[in-house]
């Protein structure tokens, strides 16, 4: 912690998305007006001291709103990339350990989901299905799963060859123990970096499907669909794209600034840690 | 280290986009503040606002957004064509500007007394464009063109209910129908004649005709650019006159963006609009709208929100009255209209003969409708603030079409003053081919919000009649009520308008005590000219801002350069 604090890089953008989370977690304290409230004779207010962000063309609230649709927006990055790490690990871990055909059905499979274009894919699957919450979620999870398992294989497949693992396989340890108890341990660390990156790209995935109407639906409010909102409204109502945008900015480069501030950490190569 | 390698595509697409519109946002900024310093000077001259008298020539341009297809409009059946061939043909009939039927190339009409023979006397000395006469034998020759299986007109169902037609004489076209049809003169207001002497014999889907037509009307084609321009030139044996302005310029801008960008560089005199850049964008430019008159018409379409008759809880008249009550069209008209719409109470334009005067639209009343709910059995009784009966919440799903910001909004008022009252519904946007085909056609739909467009002539068979709910028909809600049938019935062979109108009142009022839709709202068409363009009609008539455009005119002095004009 007390190097983590020490690099510029990641105590700014640990400071950035503390931030994002406090405002989220405290946002029916903080959000003076029920989100969803319309209220027709304010509609499209600019920024003013009643309403610190403007209303927009429904007269909600949009300080209101960007409270509540970064909750919205935060979760899904955090489940969506759970979900992605969570299948990255043990796909990872099934390679890199019994390699063989195994492994080579599962890098193969990586190469192919890696060959789609995933956005288009995400966009298919979700028009396919109907567009929620939960649905967006599921899709990003399943379709950013490739790196992690890249990554973990890797560890596994140098791991597997040292000596405490060796050790422990002669003492007949079953396969479970040895992946859970040592490989596994070892191998987290490049991974916290990519977890921590992957964050920032599901966030804007989110945002780029609800700003198409494929993501959060009304009138649940997300960064992504408050921007999309504002489209309309771009020649005078700048409140309106201008917030969103800055909100989705800050998070993203709050979590790339940590991800790189990790990595710089962790690298036994790079020169200014350890 | 990325995620992953296609991570970084994400992330790209992200970026992207996130960076192709901080930009905007940041020019918009700075033009802000530019403008907030400096007011551009006023561009208008003071000469707009004097009125002139009536002189002929000049060159007025328009905007449209698509190219057509074909100048004969009723084989490419579009609004394009349509817009621009009612400049070049005529038809036996037209509407006045209250909207009754007058002659046009027909000086006068008789109806028998069994109602089932029309006869038209045209006109005098009628003449083509090229200085042929125009003859009964023209309109004999249209009528079998439309009616031809080959031409595969969308228009033709009208014109086959027609048995025999026939042209005794140089001026008399005589159509005969096996009942009598009394939409049957609304559908000769829409057929425009067609030259027999350069059409006999031609296809008339490959006819060059199609791209060089030759007709009756004020003007005739000079000039047609496809994706480009269409440049008319006035007629000089025009059937009804000479019209003032000698060219008409419609230039063909798909985006209704660079159209205005156009209105504001005065590179054309007129468009139509959505309700923001009306009643917002123009009026936060001042130099612009000095130099524009904003027209704002009531339209003949509504929205409303449908339910399907055929599902539960509605069936049940009390819950689509309360449903009606709960919701407030004038917030709906005020919030997404920007005021620039109507409540109505019956299914056609406000102010109409055809409108129920009688009728008032449902008011917004939440206690009211919360004790309907309660009459038909719906209560809160688990207290989670929905409705329930016999422990199923009150809970439906409204569908419809994405990508109309207007409708998507309507439907957002209405789930959160439905909430109001207890009633929970879900919120789906669907592609328009998908919502038609996967919910409408099939009838899997609890509700809708969606629109309708209407002719001018009061007849609604096909939308409320019982026997049209057939997949691809228009009720399909499945809405049944005999005497709604029987009025609709006598409606359709009832030539005396003010009986026809009674029985449209009655409708209506079956209509609203049976609250099958609730009515949401009557749009405006939003339409903007430069007032270098004289001698429109004010008020505007009920006809519209269009009617009457022959006696518009562009006073010299006001006039664009050769060199703008062309």
């Amino acid at each position: 912690m007390k190097q983590l604090f020490s690099n510029p890089l990641a105590l700014t953008g640990f400071v950035l998305i503390s931030l994002m989370l406090v405002l989220a977690l405290l946002a029916p304290w903080l959000a003076p007006y029920d989100p969803d409230a319309i209220q027709v004779k304010d509609i499209l207010l600019s920024p003013s001291a009643n309403h610190w962000m403007g209303t927009d063309g429904l007269g909600r609230d949009v300080w209101s709103r960007m409270l509540f649709g970064g909750r919205i927006s935060l979760l899904v990055g955090l489940v969506a990339v759970g979900i992605s790490t969570a299948i990255g690990i043990i796909l990872g871990a099934i390679a890199g350990y019994y390699r063989g055909w195994v492994d080579t059905v599962i890098m193969r499979l990586v190469d192919i989901m890696l060959s789609i274009p995933s956005f288009f894919l995400i966009l298919a699957v979700i028009a396919f299905l109907s567009p929620s919450i939960t649905n967006v979620m599921i899709v990003i999870g399943l379709t950013s799963w490739m790196g992690v398992t890249r990554l973990v294989r890797a560890e596994f497949l140098s791991l597997t060859q040292r000596e405490f693992v060796l050790a422990s396989a002669a003492l007949g340890a079953r396969d479970w123990r040895i992946i859970f108890k040592h490989c596994l341990p070892n191998s987290l660390t490049p991974v916290l970096v990519s977890v921590v990156l992957g964050i920032a790209s599901a966030v804007l995935l989110e945002s780029g499907l609800s700003f198409l109407g494929l993501g959060v639906q009304a009138p649940q409010a997300s960064w992504g669909n408050i921007l999309t909102d504002g489209k309309e409204y771009i020649q005078f109502a700048w409140w309106l794209s201008l917030f969103p945008g800055l909100a989705i900015l800050i998070t993203v480069l709050g979590y790339n600034l940590l991800g790189e501030g990790l990595r710089e950490l962790f690298d036994p190569r790079s020169t200014n840690s350890r | 280290m990325p995620l992953s390698s296609a991570c970084w595509s994400h992330l790209a697409d992200g970026v992207r986009c996130l960076s192709a519109r901080t930009p905007n946002t940041w020019m918009l900024l700075l033009y802000l503040l530019v403008t907030a310093c400096s007011q551009p000077p006023e561009t208008a001259s003071p000469a707009l606002h004097q009125t002139y008298p009536p002189q002929p020539g000049g060159t007025m341009i328009s905007a449209m957004p698509s190219d057509p297809s074909s100048l004969i409009s009723m084989v490419a059946g579009e609004s394009a064509s349509s817009a621009i061939s009612a400049h070049i043909f005529n038809a036996l009939l037209q509407y006045d500007q209250n909207l009754d039927l007058t002659g046009e190339l027909a000086e006068r009409w008789e109806v028998s007394a069994d109602k089932k023979t029309i006869s038209f006397h045209l006109k005098p000395g009628l003449k083509w464009a090229d200085g042929h006469a125009l003859t009964s034998a023209d309109v004999l020759f249209t009528w079998q063109l439309v009616t031809n299986e080959t031409t595969h007109s969308p228009y033709a169902s009208d014109y086959q209910l027609v048995t025999q037609a026939e042209a005794p004489d140089a001026h008399t076209f005589i159509v005969h129908y096996a009942q009598a049809f009394s939409p049957a003169l609304n559908s000769w207001a829409g057929l425009q004649i067609l030259p027999k002497h350069l059409l006999q014999g031609q296809d008339v889907h490959t006819t060059a005709f199609a791209q060089k037509p030759v007709g009756s009307h004020y003007y005739q084609l000079k000039e047609w650019r496809h994706g480009e321009y269409l440049k008319l030139v006035k007629n000089p044996h025009a059937a009804l006159g000479e019209p003032n302005i000698d060219w008409l310029i419609e230039r063909i801008i798909p985006d209704p963006a660079a159209q205005f960008l156009e209105l504001m560089a005065d590179n054309i005199d007129s468009m139509n609009m959505d309700p923001i850049t009306y009643a917002r964008i123009i009026p936060s430019r001042p130099a612009l709208q000095a130099r524009l008159n904003q027209y704002k018409e009531l339209g003949n379409s509504y929205t409303y929100l449908g339910f399907n008759l055929k599902h539960k809880p509605f069936d049940d008249m009390r819950v689509r009255k309360a449903i009606n009550l709960a919701i407030d069209k004038q917030e709906i008209i005020d919030g997404v209209y920007l005021g620039l719409g109507v409540p109505i109470a019956s299914p056609y334009k406000p102010g109409t003969r055809w409108s129920n005067p009688a009728l008032t639209p449902y008011p917004y009343d939440p206690q009211q409708a919360k004790a309907l709910l309660a009459e038909a059995g719906y209560r809160d009784t688990d207290g989670d603030g929905y409705v329930d009966r016999n422990g199923q919440k009150l809970s439906f799903e409204v569908l419809t079409n994405h990508g109309n910001k207007e409708r998507e909004k309507t439907v957002v008022i209405i789930q959160r003053r439905l909430k109001e009252v207890g009633i929970d519904i879900r919120v789906r946007s669907i592609e328009w081919a998908s919502l038609i085909t996967r919910f409408i056609k099939t009838g899997d739909f609890d509700a809708v919000v969606m629109g309708w467009g209407l002719g001018l002539d009061p007849d609604q068979y096909n939308i409320w009649h019982s026997s049209q709910q057939k997949p691809g028909q228009f009720n399909f809600i499945g809405y049944h009520n005999a005497e709604v049938d029987r009025l609709l019935e006598q409606g359709r062979v009832e030539f005396d308008q003010e009986k026809r109108m009674h029985l449209y009142h009655a409708l209506a009022e079956k209509l609203y005590n049976d609250s099958p839709i609730v009515y949401l709202s009557a749009g405006y068409g939003l339409t903007a000219i430069h007032k270098r363009i004289q001698g429109i009609m004010q008020p505007v008539p009920p006809a519209g801002v269009g009617y009457d455009s022959q006696k518009w005119y562009i006073p010299s002095p006001l006039r664009r350069t050769e060199m703008q004009a062309n």
